[in-house]
């Protein structure tokens, strides 16, 4: 070969590595996000949402970039919440943020979004190990299960070392409780339930369950519970401990209707009626994650997937795929 | 070795797969009919859109009917008519197809001309404006509240009137203009009533006690402030009995359960899934060359507890994709 025609080949390379180069750095001027949420009446995923549309919103004012949300309900079905995938996908979504239906059934997601090379940030129902280890651009954004239902008992436990006729209200020494609990496909639902009680025997809280139900994080459930309980056990309930603040208020809800005043109820997740109800002394204490944050890290971690731009500091990734959301005990004081 | 004949019968065959691939691999022989996806922007004058719930629904069902990639879009700051300006802009440019706005200010979007259709959802303006338009008539709306609110209402009762001055829609505005002419024109004693420094209504939850004819009856601005006071009087069973009762606009699931549970006495709705739908279809037959009928005016219907579970109303008010 001639050094003419050499030299030729190399420049013909340098050009084209080049272009490449350029196509690169070239900046996306938007960026569209698909949002599928399992259910979109669950008060604390709305909080989350809302927070993510204003972060939304602060990000393109800050940096420039359009950013187009496709916010989808899935109403609690699997199928629909795929379909919502493959819309996305057709669609030209930069990337996914699914809060998954199914947790344990996220692989059908997960195949289609590696086929068409988008990333997912999977949030508030954490998929199962397995399939988030299948791809290095799969991401979950949760609360630790465990701190938030630590927190939980601690509230209760502290209460009781400071007053303990606070708690056991009839003075028997023995602190009688009923439990609501979320959907048992909920892997916080597990892991709440048994660290919030965990605690309280930890912390020297003399104990004994009554009653404990399912009422799949839903006020109207918790309500029917709580009431059947009521009847079923009058004067002997001293403290409820719930899953979550929507159901905590279905209990609240009970006990008003049976005109029951000043039970202790504890619940998690520091929703806005939450909020409203640990301000005016119905509910005793919740457990909060902070939801800026929480949607912050969501919209933070959508944007630097779908500009390929390293992932913010501020939000530290636990192997790489798992960020956990900081929370506080909020609790009603006299 | 392959014979004269084998040769041809391998040629066809090679041939045949070749037709085969550029048959199903591309549209060289079969070509598709091309589905044009319509792209939609939605700009609405508000910084939350949750008051938008049925409407969005409406939207989206005729999006996915019609071919239509439909976005929507709130503005950064309260009824800012420069933002929505340039946001329509934006869109524009961004490719957007059509734009479906509710305008900050009727007067000065219905003279902007943006090269593409525009559809308004209008707030009182009946003319034509833009591509086509839908009018809810909000001052309408107001009257027939206020005809409703006026029925056995003792002329003693004060009517107090829920207000927001620094965030007051031409919705807003339209709507209590209409309520308050009935019910000046009835002889009541209208008084109104603006949010407070800390964004509430506290002085209302001390209202002193007076005779049943003589307590005053509550009428929201908006759906915020209905849902904010239906709240008060949610957590104050004392405050409650000393108003007649709260009415106001809006079918958002929060006015709905309120209203469901007796704090919020009746309210006045429009069809906001079909608001939706119509606007969609609206821009899509624009975008087909489709003359669109101008304008589109909706009803209003009023409502109070016992007629939510109506079917035709249940229908409207819960509409299921």
């Amino acid at each position: 070969m001639s050094g003419k025609k050499l030299f030729f080949i190399l420049f013909l390379c340098v050009i084209l590595t080049s272009c490449q180069n350029t196509h690169k750095e070239e900046q996306k001027a938007s960026i569209r996000i698909g949002i599928s949420l399992y259910r979109g009446d669950d008060t604390f995923i709305n909080n989350i949402c809302s927070v993510v549309e204003e972060k939304a919103k602060e990000y393109e004012r800050e940096n420039g970039i359009k950013v187009i949300l496709d916010i989808q309900d899935a109403k609690g079905n699997q199928n629909t919440q795929n379909n919502q995938v493959e819309r996305f996908i057709s669609l030209d979504c930069d990337v996914l943020c699914i809060n998954p239906v199914d947790r344990m059934d996220a692989s059908v997601i997960i195949d289609r979004a590696m086929t068409a090379e988008v990333p997912v940030v999977f949030f508030n129902r954490q998929p199962v190990e397995e399939d988030m280890n299948r791809w290095d651009r799969l991401y979950y954004i949760g609360v630790d299960a465990k701190e938030t239902a630590v927190f939980q008992g601690k509230m209760i436990v502290d209460l009781y070392q400071k007053r303990p006729e606070a708690v056991d209200r009839n003075g028997d020494g023995v602190v009688s409780y009923v439990i609501l609990e979320g959907e048992t496909s909920h892997q916080d639902s597990l892991i709440r339930t048994e660290w919030s009680i965990q605690t309280l025997k930890n912390g020297g809280v003399p104990i004994e369950k009554i009653a404990g139900g399912i009422a799949n994080w839903e006020r109207s459930q918790a309500s029917a519970l709580m009431e059947q309980w009521i009847h079923a056990y009058p004067d002997t309930i001293e403290l409820v401990v719930s899953n979550n603040d929507d159901m905590a208020l279905g209990a609240i809800d009970a006990l008003e209707r049976a005109g029951i005043d000043g039970m202790n109820v504890v619940g998690i997740d520091g929703t806005t009626p939450g909020l409203e109800a640990l301000e005016n002394g119905k509910l005793l204490g919740t457990v909060s994650a902070n939801k800026e944050i929480y949607g912050s890290a969501i919209m933070e971690l959508a944007a630097s997937c779908a500009l390929e731009k390293e992932l913010p500091e501020e939000y530290p990734l636990e192997n790489g795929t798992y960020y956990w959301t900081p929370q506080e005990i909020l609790i009603h004081e006299d | 070795m392959i014979g004269r004949r084998g040769k041809w019968l391998l040629f066809l065959y090679v041939l045949f797969l070749v037709v085969l691939f550029l048959m199903c691999s591309t549209d060289l022989i079969i070509r598709e009919p091309e589905r044009e996806i319509y792209q939609i922007a939605v700009i609405i004058e508000d910084v939350r859109g949750d008051n938008y719930g049925n409407f969005r629904k409406g939207m989206e069902q005729a999006a996915a009917e019609l071919n239509a990639d439909v976005h929507f879009i709130t503005l950064y700051e309260q009824s800012d008519v420069r933002q929505q300006l340039e946001l329509m802009e934006r869109e524009k440019q961004d490719g957007a197809d059509a734009l479906i706005v509710v305008p900050v200010d009727e007067r000065q979007m219905a003279e902007k001309q943006m090269g593409i259709p525009v559809i308004f959802l209008h707030s009182g303006r009946t003319e034509s404006t833009g591509s086509g338009s839908i009018v809810i008539d909000y001052k309408k709306m107001g009257e027939e509240l206020a005809q409703e609110m006026s029925k056995g209402l003792e002329k003693s009762s004060p009517v107090l009137i829920l207000t927001d001055p620094q965030k007051q829609n031409s919705a807003d505005r339209y709507f209590l203009d209409g309520a308050e002419t009935v019910l000046m024109s009835g002889g009541y004693s209208v008084q109104k009533i603006p949010k407070d420094e800390e964004g509430g209504f506290g002085a209302l939850v001390q209202l002193p006690e007076t005779e049943q004819e003589e307590r005053p009856v509550l009428l929201a601005q908006n759906t915020e402030i209905l849902t904010a006071m239906a709240g008060i009087l949610s957590e104050s069973p004392e405050a409650a009995k000393r108003v007649r009762g709260l009415y106001g606009r809006g079918s958002t699931l929060s006015v709905l359960n309120y209203l469901d549970r007796g704090q919020i006495t009746g309210i006045c709705v429009t069809d906001e899934f079909s608001i939706g739908y119509f606007s969609v279809s609206a821009a899509v037959r624009a975008l087909e060359g489709d003359v669109v009928q101008n304008p589109v005016i909706m009803d209003s219907y009023y409502i109070e507890k016992e007629d939510v579970r109506e079917p035709d109303y249940e229908k409207m008010l819960f509409p299921i994709e």
